[in-house]
Parts: C-alpha cells; structure tokens; sequence
C-alpha cells in the first residue's frame, strides 16, 4: 500500500467496506423477506463502515491532496457509474414491460411488490456505486 | 497512449530531484508524476508550465509533440 496515493487507498476502503456490507446483504438474504428495516440497516451499515475506514486511511497517510488527475479519474468513474445506473433502469424497465406484456400480474395487493421494487433499484444503486469505484481503481492502477 | 514526450526523469536526474520533491513543488501527487514521466497521463497546460518553471527551462525543453499515437 506504500505506492498508492490517498486517494487509491480511500477508493480500496469504499470497495472492501461496500463488499463487506451488500455483498452478505444480496447473497444472504436474497430469497429470504427483504424488510424496509434491512435496507435502512445496511445503509446505516455502509455509512458506519465508510467513515471508520476513511477516517484510519485519512490518519495513516501524509500527502492528502487531490490533484487534476484525480479530478479526472473520479469524474471517469461517475460517468461509468450514470452508464450502468441508467443502463440497469432502462433493463428493470424492459423487463417490467416485458412481463406486463405477456400477462404476468403482480400480487400489488399482498404488498410484496413494493418491498421487491425497494431491493431491485437498491441493487441497481450498489452495482453502479461499485462499478464507479471499481472504474476509478482500475484507472489509477493503468496509471491514468 | 498520449502522442506527449517529455524529458522529466532525465531533468530531475539533473538536479537530484526526486519525484516527490517534483510532486510538491508542482502541487501534485507523487503517482501523477510517475503517470506523467511514463507518457501514460498528459498534464493540463498549467502543470506543464510549472513543471518547465521549476526546472527553470523553456516548456518545449521538458515536452514534446510526437502526433497521436495509436
């Protein structure tokens, strides 16, 4: 970790604390009843984590400055994570279409459609915030 | 690739500079001086300019234009 810039390593933390905390949530999780309460408790979790990693990283390095270049791989980043957001929109969109095409119905009055929905764009936020991170380091590791 | 050459390593050699040394004086990181000496990360203009100014010679001397490189 000697060679990484602050910025590297606050990217590494984001990754290691946001696979420490989805990726138990959706493998775990994933055909068990989902509650508002879960998704509030991972946010909650995700947030804990994220400023108790920033904020060894933050103690652990000297030079803490943020230069042109990393402007520019943050901003590489975020234009890969809007890509996948609104790529895995228009495909929830596709598929919801889809299924109301060929007759299937949703049980709206058993009140599992909303809980259902809250994880599917939940899963969309946490795939593109780690392909955002994922961007970015892999930017810094080809040097650019 | 950018089509950017430039002859940092070789001035810093000159003055016994180190990278980081360079980093501060410019207001950079360390891995962005790398990123630069490798040709793999073309500096903004400005950061051009103050490399050129502490090493104290023309910009032309520290970068030079081979066309795009493929």
């Amino acid at each position: 970790m000697g060679s990484l810039s602050y910025q590297e390593r606050s990217l590494w933390g984001s990754l290691a604390a946001e696979l420490v905390v989805y990726l138990p949530y959706f493998f775990l999780n994933l055909h068990r009843a989902n509650s508002v309460n879960k998704v509030a408790g991972t946010i909650f979790a995700i947030i804990v984590l994220q400023i108790l990693l920033q904020s060894i990283i933050a103690a652990a390095t000297r030079h803490r400055i943020k230069d042109e270049r990393d402007k520019l791989i943050q901003l590489r980043g975020y234009r890969a994570g809007y890509l996948t957001l609104a790529g895995l929109m228009v495909l929830g969109l596709g598929m919801l279409w889809f299924h109301t095409l060929v007759g299937h119905n949703f049980p709206i009055h058993a009140g599992f459609v909303g809980l259902h929905f809250l994880n599917v764009f939940f899963g969309m936020l946490v795939i593109s915030d780690i392909v955002k991170t994922v961007t970015q380091i892999v930017a810094y590791r080809r040097a650019l | 690739m950018p089509g950017l050459r430039n002859t940092i390593r070789e001035l810093r050699a000159d003055r016994n500079m180190t990278q980081q040394e360079l980093a501060d004086a410019i207001g950079v990181t360390r891995q962005t001086v790398i990123a630069i000496e490798l040709d793999k990360y073309s500096p903004s203009l400005e950061t051009a300019f103050r490399i050129a100014r502490v090493f104290g010679v023309p910009l032309e001397r520290v970068f030079q234009y081979e066309g795009r490189k493929r």
